[in-house]
């Protein structure tokens, strides 16, 4: 979190990580496909040929005074594949927040908690900790026929009993509910 | 005295003064016009700008903000790469109009310069030193002090904001 009093602004920091392909990206995209120019900037992309984040994503939201203050939301992705491990670790810097991206497909399930691992492990080299510090789950990519139980994956990846929700990033259901979800713990957190 | 606070990548919130603060643009805006530069940005090593000055009103700072701190950051992964203790000091890109030089102030914090091809590269680096000293000198006097977010945060400001959001992301 960054105060500037002076232009009145307070910004915060919110990291999509997750595995590879699970949809941080199409997060975004959709986010800002759907708001309004007047509150958000451009989408500034670092991909590879074949569309993976190669260094991240991101995307300013900014909205009008409140109560004197002009909040700001900067949200980055991280690259997802396992040999980008040091750019993970440098957007995660100063993170306020994070939403974990799961994949529901079960042939993704160890990448879901290898990278949780990897983010944990991550965390504690900031001397931060994932129970102690503001994060969400997605569970992405409901729509697909092979998707796992909600209950399984729970059971599996949310044993810290953070907020979580079900989304489709692709049509863009859930993204917003993630994402306002996350800013609350946020607020809950200051 | 307002405070102007930013958390450090250690996690420890910083406090600027006003004063100080007004101090930072000025030094930013005397290097832009001594360099003929188009933009001056200090920026905290996450990527986001303190403080700048600008010219004209063509770069969107935030993004160029983000994306110096990134760069910033493979750089110094490549001295780990190449055994070099410390990171590398500076970097330069020459583009064909413009030249961008980007440095470190202190461990935690960038100066980002954009200016025009026509302007000596020995000028931009005798210059930018004596700013990041004068930087470096308001970055100690900054570290005593500490706030507390909460004080900025109140409880009508998030009720305020979560309608805010609600507004825009078109959630029932
Ligand atoms: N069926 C389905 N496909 C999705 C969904 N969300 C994303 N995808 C697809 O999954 C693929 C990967 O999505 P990205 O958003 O690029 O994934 P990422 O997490 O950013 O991946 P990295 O950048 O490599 O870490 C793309 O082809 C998306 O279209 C979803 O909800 N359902
Ligand atoms: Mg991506």
């Amino acid at each position: 979190m960054y105060i500037d009093q002076l232009r009145q602004e307070i910004q915060f920091k919110i990291v999509y990580y997750g595995p590879g392909l699970g949809g941080k990206t199409t997060n975004l995209e959709y986010i800002y496909s759907q708001l309004d120019p007047s509150v958000r900037g451009e989408l500034v992309s670092l991909k590879t040929k074949d569309e993976r984040t190669l260094y991240f994503d991101f995307l300013q939201l900014k909205f009008g005074r409140i109560n004197n203050k002009r909040p700001r939301f900067h949200l980055y992705t991280i690259p997802g594949q396992k040999h980008y491990g040091f750019s993970r670790e440098i957007i995660l810097r100063g993170a306020d927040a994070v939403v974990f991206v799961a994949d529901s497909q079960p042939a993704r399930m160890k990448e879901n908690l290898d990278t949780l691992a990897d983010l944990e492990k991550k965390m504690i080299a900031q001397k931060q900790s994932l129970d102690k510090f503001p994060w969400v789950i997605q569970y992405n990519k409901r729509d697909l026929v092979n998707s796992m139980s909600i209950e399984s994956m729970q059971a599996s990846l949310n044993f810290l009993n953070v907020p979580w929700h079900q989304a489709v990033a692709l049509n863009g259901k859930g993204v917003f509910e993630t994402l306002r979800s996350v800013i609350d713990l946020i607020m809950v957190n200051a | 005295m307002i405070p102007q606070q930013a958390r450090s990548s250690n996690g420890k919130r910083m406090v600027f003064s006003e004063t100080m603060y007004h101090n930072i643009i000025k030094i930013l805006a005397d290097l832009r016009s001594r360099l003929q530069a188009q933009l001056t940005i200090f920026a905290d090593m996450n990527g986001y700008p303190i403080a700048y000055d600008q010219d004209v009103e063509d770069v969107d700072i935030i993004a160029m903000t983000a994306l110096a701190a990134g760069t910033f950051a493979a750089t110094a992964e490549m001295a780990k790469l190449v055994k070099e203790k410390e990171r590398f000091r500076f970097i330069y890109h020459e583009g064909v109009n413009r030249n961008i030089y980007m440095c470190n102030v202190s461990k935690e914090y960038i100066m980002i310069i954009l200016f025009d091809k026509s302007v000596a590269m020995g000028m931009v680096r005798i210059l930018t030193h004596n700013t990041v000293e004068k930087l470096e000198k308001i970055l100690e006097e900054l570290a005593r002090e500490h706030a507390k977010a909460s004080q900025f945060l109140d409880v009508e400001f998030k009720s305020l904001l979560g309608k805010e959001l609600d507004k825009y992301f078109g959630i029932k």
